[in-house]
């Protein structure tokens, strides 16, 4: 019983991923993302149709056509034609 | 000692950490407060959150002077790090206020359109004018972000800044090397003298303050704090009391009674203790009766009067020196009061220690007084160790006195020696560190320990029926062993449990841990752990987990609801009731899961993943599972049967108990249980007797003798099917000439019944008639009978006589035959054939 508990909990817990915020490049190019986190800025670039999950705890984002914007940690962004839309 | 100053102050933290992981579930309201701030003026808001982005930078500024000025103190930096990490969440909370204008200014900007490129016709200047007014504030908004964006890595860097410098300090605690000679000096002793008065004058003003303008204030803190420590040391020992309190005339007690014993009598007075100065020093406060450093030394002193109760609590509730037959440990009696007393002894040393070290930190006594006091309490420490592990508290049957055991012995003269030397080459930091976690990690272990073992003791067969609990559970309630062996098993997992909640943290503070690390912790465990890519979010699977059960048990209630109390009145068919309470069952359960994993905050999108992948090993895996399910919820909707009914599946016959999801329980008349899965039975025949109503048909057989007047038996049968009270009159009963059969005029009697599960009866009863009648009207049932018909044959051939002259031409027949029957072409082939090359 304890196992089959423990491995629900896991499941619950890779399943539970969706609290990180994420990115969908729905252009045919490359798009990049600078996300600030805990300190440090990175590039997140993103291929097309790539989708990645980023800032679980809340973060700055500068899109791709030079708006800086925060975000909470469980949006959905999504880049169609260089354009940024936060869901 | 910076790294564990203000241990009071962690009690009150301890409980502010409790109830941040209660409200943390709510966590997620406090965005809805910045949804909140949307609705004001857009130019508002952004002079708003530069207001509030200048606020937190000045506080940021101010934070990092703090730093470096509080740099020595370990609690206070905490506290600094738990501040800055509050205003990083504002940075961003003030970043997220622009969301919904930033959204409404990129619409509107894309609805304008583009700039007309030149050469095209020139648009109205209302709507430039729009357009430069938005893209101008949306600068003025990025502007703003920006700002909060430098202000939250301003912080992040500050909090790395914190966490480097508070293991610098432990690292420099524990190394730092004193200069011995320089402290205990002569004048260690006038320093000491001026502390001491120091001292005094501070207590003896507060003494006269408090007297004379608070004095009812102090008696009505006082009196609260003891009124609440009463209550509860005087409730706990009404509910508990035959649980902790030795019994001096029970002769042999168990050891689980001897080990709760030693556990609840330590727990339970520690906290009434720790109850009354925690709530001393919280309503002093409240009335406003410290003043000063008073606060300090009376939150010190709650502690170290906390610690040596809890320590000598302990040590006593082990070794119970008035009660030999109650010691966990079977020392001697006056060993073991020679150990309650070094134990305690050894705690006082620490405790004034601890107290004296506040004192010189407040007082601001020199660093001379600070070392040799901690020097002394050292060397006390370890010749106390040194003197327990030497002690001798067995005795043999011979009447000599033996010692502990070698590894307990030499770790105990070990850790005293060692502490010593520590201190005399100067290294106090370490040494006190030391000293201090012998007592108090040592005190928290032991007892943690002691409820361990009491929790597995309690876990075993038979035994929590024994307990005090157990017997007054057993006498006033229903509950059988059995079930009493469960709840043992309860209750000791529930001591595990409070154990690890209760010890841990205790530990971890022990341990240099702040409060404020832990707070952090459980802020974070609480909120979202992220590994990787994955965020743990304990909140989140417990708040999916309680929305489940309680889904699960809303179902349940339903279920009941709907077939006990409407299904039942409302006469529906019992078939037709299991049915809807099944189904109702199912989509309960499917819905409770399904909202309770989203309340987990899970994606089900994620799942989907990761349910894609397993889907083809399930589809093979769960082949005959997954069928089986679908014939199930068939069987449910379709009810070819129901619970009840007299069906015939392949070589089972019997009444169907139970339909339940993969399989089909049918009780046969020999009362055995067979569990047919489902898709049996909607691959294969069912025959069900009871289908629609009851109604069915039975046939007896009946041979009467060649020669009997067959209408006459006919007349007969006929007559015993009417009259029986059993048999329907429509469809009427009928008797059908069967056959002329070998030895008999066979006659077949077939009857309908009302309920075909009467069939046996009424066989019964209608071959006994037939009998009855038969033989009053002197009519025959034959045997089966054979005639036999032999006719006259020619007397056999007669014997050979010459035996010998057959047998030879036999055997020359024989040879003839083999030898032909040996193929020519054989011979050469096995001429050339060669050996096997092996």
């Amino acid at each position: 019983m304890w196992k089959s508990l423990v491995a629900a909990i896991a499941l619950l817990a890779v399943g539970g991923s969706a609290f990180a915020a994420s990115a969908v490049n729905k252009d045919a190019e490359t798009r990049t993302l600078v996300v600030t986190e805990g300190g440090g800025k990175t590039e997140l670039a993103l291929a097309a149709g790539e989708t990645a999950e980023f800032c679980p705890n809340g973060c700055f984002v500068t899109m791709p056509n030079g708006d800086l914007e925060a975000l909470t940690g469980s949006e959905t962004i999504e880049i169609s034609d260089g354009v940024a839309r936060i869901k | 000692m910076p790294s564990v100053s203000r241990q009071t102050i962690m009690l009150f933290r301890l409980l502010r950490f409790v109830l941040v992981l209660a409200i943390v579930a709510s966590a997620q309201l406090s965005l809805g407060a910045v949804a909140q701030r949307l609705d004001q003026a857009p130019s508002g808001l952004i002079a708003d959150q530069q207001k509030i982005l200048q606020d937190l930078t000045a506080k940021s500024d101010n934070f990092e002077k703090k730093i470096q000025e509080d740099g020595e103190d370990d609690a206070s930096l905490v506290d600094i790090r738990l501040q800055l990490e509050e205003m990083s969440r504002g940075a961003l909370n003030s970043a997220l206020a622009f969301r919904p204008r930033l959204t409404e200014i990129n619409a509107r900007l894309e609805q304008l359109g583009a700039p007309p490129a030149e050469g095209q016709p020139p648009e109205p200047d209302i709507v430039t004018s729009e357009r430069q007014a938005l893209a101008s504030e949306k600068a003025e908004i990025n502007a703003v972000i920006a700002a909060a964006q430098n202000l939250s890595i301003g912080i992040s860097g500050l909090i790395d800044k914190i966490a480097n410098m508070r293991s610098e300090l432990f690292r420099n605690l524990l190394t730092k090397r004193y200069v011995l000679s320089d402290a205990l000096s002569p004048e260690v002793i006038s320093d000491a003298n001026d502390e001491y008065a120091g001292l005094y004058k501070a207590v003896s003003s507060w003494l006269t303050f408090a007297f004379k303008f608070k004095f009812q204030a102090v008696l009505a803190a006082t009196l609260t704090a003891l009124s609440l420590a009463a209550v509860l040391f005087v409730g706990g020992r009404r509910l508990f009391g035959r649980v902790f309190e030795a019994d001096p005339s029970v002769e042999d007690p168990s050891y689980l009674s001897r080990l709760s014993v030693a556990f609840w009598s330590t727990l339970l007075p520690t906290l009434a203790v720790g109850v009354f100065l925690v709530s001393t020093v919280f309503f002093f406060n409240y009335y406003n009766v410290l003043r000063g450093d008073i606060g300090v030394f009376l939150n010190a002193l709650a502690a170290v009067v906390a610690v040596v109760f809890c320590v000598n609590r302990m040590t006593n509730a082990a070794l119970e020196p008035r009660l030999p037959n109650w010691r966990l440990i079977p020392v001697e009696t006056g060993p073991a009061r020679w150990l309650v007393r070094l134990t305690t002894a050894m705690a006082v040393v620490i405790g004034i220690n601890y107290f004296l070290s506040v004192v010189n930190d407040t007082v601001g006594s020199p660093l001379s007084v600070t070392i040799a006091r901690s020097f002394v309490a050292t060397i006390i420490v370890g010749v106390i160790l040194i003197l327990m592990g030497l002690l001798k508290p067995f005795r043999a049957a011979d009447g000599t006195w033996r010692p502990w055991p070698a590894w307990l012995r030499y770790t105990a003269v070990a850790l005293g020696l060692s502490t010593i030397a520590v201190a005399l080459l100067g290294y106090i930091g370490l040494a006190i560190f030391v000293s201090r976690q012998v007592v108090v990690t040592g005190t928290v272990l032991v007892t943690a320990y002691i409820g361990f073992l009491s929790a597995r003791a309690v876990s075993e067969e038979g035994s929590f029926a024994k307990t005090s609990i157990g017997r007054w559970l057993s006498a006033h309630s229903s509950y059988e062993e059995s079930a009493l062996d469960q709840l043992g098993l309860v209750v000791s997992v529930a001591i595990n449990l409070m154990i690890v909640l209760v010890f841990l943290p205790l530990i971890l503070l022990m341990w240099g841990f702040q409060p404020g690390d832990i707070e952090a912790w459980g802020y974070k465990l609480a909120t979202g752990l992220t590994i990787g890519s994955v965020t743990i979010s304990v909140t989140g699977i417990l708040t999916g987990i309680v929305v489940f059960i309680i889904g699960y048990f809303l179902t349940r209630w339903f279920q009941g609801w709907l077939d006990g109390s409407v299904m039942a009145r409302g006469k529906v068919d019992p078939g037709v009731r299991n049915s809807i309470r099944l189904v109702v069952g199912y989509i309960g359960v499917a819905l409770a899961a399904l909202v309770g994993v989203s309340a987990a905050g899970i994606d089900l999108s994620n799942l989907a993943l990761v349910a894609g992948a397993l889907s083809l090993g399930i589809g093979f895996g769960l082949q005959n599972v997954v069928s089986n399910f679908v014939s199930g919820l068939i069987l449910l909707a379709e009810r070819p049967f129901k619970v009840g009914d007299w069906i015939i599946a392949g070589q089972v016959s019997g009444t169907v108990k139970k339909i339940s999801v993969r399989a089909t329980e049918i009780e046969t008349f020999q009362r055995q249980s067979v569990i047919l899965p489902n898709s049996d039975l909607i691959n294969g025949p069912v025959g069900n007797w009871t289908h629609r109503n009851k109604l069915g048909r039975i046939e007896i057989q009946i041979g009467v003798a060649y020669g009997s007047d067959a209408r006459r038996v006919h007349e007969i049968l006929l007559d015993i099917a009417r009259n029986h009270p059993l048999v329907l009159k429509n469809p009427e009963p009928f008797v059908l000439f069967a056959a002329f059969a070998d030895s008999s005029l066979n006659f077949e009697v077939r009857v309908f019944l009302a309920d075909v599960s009467n069939g046996i009866l009424v066989q019964n009863d209608i071959r006994f008639a037939i009998l009855d009648a038969f033989k009053a009207e002197g009519i025959e049932i034959p045997f089966p009978q054979r005639d036999i018909h032999m006719r006259s044959t020619a007397p056999l051939a007669k014997w050979p006589t010459d035996d010998d002259q057959v047998e030879a031409e036999f055997a020359e027949r024989e040879h003839a035959r083999a030898k032909a029957a040996v193929p020519q072409p054989m011979i050469g082939r096995r001429k050339t054939r060669r050996p096997d090359p092996a």
